[in-house]
């Protein structure tokens, strides 16, 4: 069958791009390797962390734009970024919804006890906010290891507490197990007795983000009903719960729109016809499926999702061979320090106003390829503090200006 | 065993592709509701890098791994988790033996006939608390496990006493369970395809050995792929497609006898070989597809089998039910019914598997349906067994849809 759309890459872009054409009524195949960054990366929506908190989003993002033409949200403008991060908000109505404050970045508390700027948060991350010397106790867990209690309060000049979730058994605790458990009541119960015992005249109580998949906002209220304080909670290391809330939402949104969704295969090779894309395969040994459809999105990500492939040489996009564009060449990649801004992340491909994919002479490359999310040129996400509002934003307006 | 040669490289390869990013630990069923199993990251590319084939096996908790393949799929690197694990429980069980237990759940084929010849006798006996006490003390079964029934007369007797209308011919695969067990859900698979033109014709076959190779007996799942290729191949080399009703015998014989038990020919009836929805799905999109659906007011919720997931063939059950006017149908927002094949029937397992089953009910308590549509026998067993609800297999509603007078 013939799709309208097929969409290659299951992160934040990919989704919103299918998110997108669905709204738009089209017949979508996502199609994913594996389950895509958001359970990696993706804690809060940051759109440009550079923008100090004392100057609203929009002019520090318009100003960016005005100083950066080469970056992706110059082809997308202020508006249309607004634009795009509502259509992601409006998939988590009230109570559990992403916010700003007051259209500012906002410094939140990362599990490492320091405090780093992001734009969107869901409310349960809100509390974080308000933490200042003394009047917040962070919650542990033992056996809990990617979230050291004693660690980030000594950092935030704060007290903690670590509890004990069991008595026997192994010392290791998960996240996913951790977060089957506070969706119970009794151990709720239990560990909000706990804290409030502890309490020693704080106000807010940071707990890791383990509060539930599928109500967090009810679990943050019964543990406040129990402690009395203000709970919020701490983005931890991979798997992240809340980029799983995310993905989740994100997942039934697109099958209850009729998406095809294939999680776990490889596109194997494209068919291509000129500068047009017939269709993909996909091998999942020792079968190969074809798909065909009229457009195609390619939202792989760089290294980490497997878009852009690296070795001493060069850097290539290994799908659809697209050219890579890069600000240097390999030998004069060498840094002293690890996270020194490396030319390395600034590689991707180039693309026209419709997001179809340039070479290097600027000509386009596939009429109805449209290359979206942290795959683009132009863009430094680590260090910009723009991850997210580029996965939104790019994934949003591929998939509007191609359709409208 | 034979884990040949090959495999010994392939496991280091495989696990070095690992970048420990923990996507799995997201979504394993195990490690979620007990802090016994760490967890795929750490039982499969984690561990292989302190396994060593001279070296005896250390790591028992690899043995709760429910081989439900859920890691597998959202793996960016593609690492094959289920797979390290298998080999990893293969060589853990080979080294400490198995109860007369696993032999018993893996080879029901053997006896699956004569439970059904005296199905009255089996299942007033299975149902016995007194004899569910001793399949648990001498067997080690757990005695709250759902025990299926058996049914008389066998799927492929039904079929004999069946007269065909003609038309281009398919094969079924139906599997054990549709045999012995379930034997409406072959009837209503003869009367799908008959309804849509085609002569059903039951080629010679046995176990598909996914429950032996689950319980990482190699050689016996081997000895059954080569019997079913031998008779299958014949088929398809005569023309002739073969359709399965079951996700889990389907997956095996498209998937496992090729890559984990590298048979011969595997490949060629991989490619023959469909899913049935799959196979409804392809005639719909050529316009062949029998749509003269009847109205069916029913509420169903649709769970999505693991092995239909690997399978990687989208929902097809779900698209085609989608056509039956009336009929409000809701996926079912859960992984793994925690049954994993024999998992759930095990004593020392049992707990683990109506925990993660626990998840499910619960999703299916949101929905509140009146009955679940899912393609495993596994599945049916465990969530009939958690919920009392009624519980099919698509294609039994998408007969009535097209053959219930009204």
């Amino acid at each position: 069958m013939g799709y309208d759309l097929i969409i290659i890459g299951m992160g934040l872009s990919g989704l919103m791009a299918a998110k997108t054409a669905l709204d738009l009524g089209k017949q979508v195949l996502i199609i994913g390797k594996g389950m895509g960054g958001l359970i990696l990366f993706s804690n809060t929506i940051d759109v440009l962390g550079k923008v100090p908190e004392t100057l609203p989003l929009k002019d520090g993002l318009s100003h960016w734009i005005k100083e950066h033409p080469e970056h992706p949200y110059s082809k997308i403008g202020v508006e249309g970024i607004e634009e795009a991060l509502s259509s992601f908000v409006s998939l988590f109505p009230p109570p559990y919804t992403f916010h700003s404050f007051e259209g500012r970045n906002r410094k939140l508390p990362t599990a490492v006890g320091t405090l780093r700027p992001t734009y969107l948060f869901p409310t349960t991350l809100s509390g974080g906010a308000f933490l200042k010397e003394g009047n917040t106790l962070i919650v542990g867990f033992k056996g809990f290891k990617d979230f050291y209690a004693a660690y980030m309060a000594r950092q935030l000049k704060c007290r903690y507490l670590t509890v004990s979730f069991q008595k026997e058994g192994p010392p290791d605790l998960t996240a996913t197990y951790l977060t089957r458990q506070m969706e119970k009541e009794e151990v709720r119960e239990r560990v909000g007795l706990e804290i409030k015992n502890s309490l020693r005249g704080e106000t807010l109580i940071g707990v890791p983000a383990l509060l539930g998949l599928h109500d967090p906002m009810r679990i943050k209220a019964h543990l406040e009903a129990i402690t009395g304080g203000e709970i919020f909670e701490i983005p931890t290391l991979p798997p992240s719960i809340l980029g799983m809330r995310i993905f989740n939402r994100f997942k039934v949104y697109l099958l209850e729109r009729g998406a095809n969704f294939l999680l776990g295969h490889n596109v194997s090779r494209v068919q291509i016809k000129g500068s047009i894309c017939e269709g993909i395969e996909v091998l999942h040994p020792p079968i190969s499926r074809f798909y065909s459809a009229h457009h195609f999105v390619l939202a792989t990500g760089r290294f980490i999702g497997g878009g852009l492939e690296a070795d001493r040489e060069r850097i290539s996009e290994s799908l659809f061979h697209l050219p890579v564009f890069s600000e240097d060449s390999p030998e004069r990649w060498f840094r002293k320090n690890f996270f020194d801004s490396h030319p390395i992340h600034r590689s991707g491909i180039s693309v026209d106003h419709s997001f179809r994919p340039l070479d290097h002479d600027g000509k386009t490359v596939f009429e109805n390829v449209r290359v979206v999310g942290t795959i683009l040129s132009g863009h430094h996400y680590i260090d910009e503090g723009s991850r997210e509002g580029i996965e939104i934003s790019t994934g949003y307006w591929g998939v509007k200006r191609l359709f409208e | 065993m034979r884990v040949r040669a090959k495999k010994e490289d392939w496991l280091k390869k495989n696990a070095d592709l690992c970048i420990r990013c923990a996507t799995c630990m997201a979504v394993c069923p195990v490690s979620r509701v007990t802090s016994l199993f760490p967890g795929p990251k750490n039982t499969g590319p984690g561990a292989q890098r302190f396994r060593h084939p001279e070296e005896p096996s250390v790591d028992h908790w690899v043995d709760l791994c429910i081989g439900c393949h859920l890691c597998n799929g959202v793996c960016p690197a593609g690492v094959p988790i289920s797979e390290l694990n298998l080999l990893a429980k293969t060589k853990y069980l080979n080294e400490k033996g198995r109860p007369f237990r696993d032999w018993l759940l893996t080879h029901s084929y053997l006896y699956g006939w004569i439970g059904a010849l005296f199905s009255p006798i089996t299942n007033y006996l299975l149902q016995k608390p007194v004899v569910k006490k001793l399949l648990e003390i001498i067997l080690k079964m757990d005695q709250r496990s759902p025990l299926p029934n058996y049914q008389s007369p066998l799927f492929r007797e039904w079929f004999k006493g069946h007269s065909s209308k003609g038309g281009k011919k398919i094969a079924y695969f139906y599997g054990c369970f549709t045999n012995t067990n379930d034997i409406d859900v072959g009837k209503a698979t003869v009367e799908v395809l008959e309804a849509n033109g085609f002569e059903v014709t039951l080629p010679t076959q046995d176990c598909c050995g996914l429950p032996m190779l689950g319980n990482g007996d190699f050689d016996g799942a081997r000895k059954k792929g080569e019997k079913n290729l031998s008779s299958l191949l014949q088929v398809i080399r005569s023309g002739v497609e073969i359709l399965y009703t079951s996700t889990s015998c389907g997956f095996m014989i498209k998937h496992e006898y090729g890559h984990l038990l590298e048979l011969p020919g595997a490949e060629e009836l991989a490619n023959h070989t469909f899913e049935l929805f799959e196979f409804l799905r392809k005639l719909k999109e050529s316009g062949n597809l029998n749509t003269r659906f009847k109205r069916l007011s029913i509420k169903a919720a649709y769970f999505t089998p693991c092995h239909l997931r690997a399978l990687g063939i989208g929902l097809p059950a779900f698209e085609i039910l989608k056509l039956i006017p009336d009929l409000e149908l809701t996926r079912l927002e859960a992984d793994c019914c925690g049954m994993g094949g024999t998992f759930g029937f095990k004593k020392e397992k049992y707990e683990i598997a109506r925990e993660i089953g626990n998840d499910l009910k619960k999703a299916i308590d949101r929905v509140n349906p009146e009955m679940i549509l899912t393609e495993c026998e596994g599945c049916r067993l465990q969530i009939r067994h958690l919920t009392g609800l009624k519980v099919l297999h698509p294609v039994q509603v998408l007969r009535d849809a097209l053959l219930l007078r009204p």
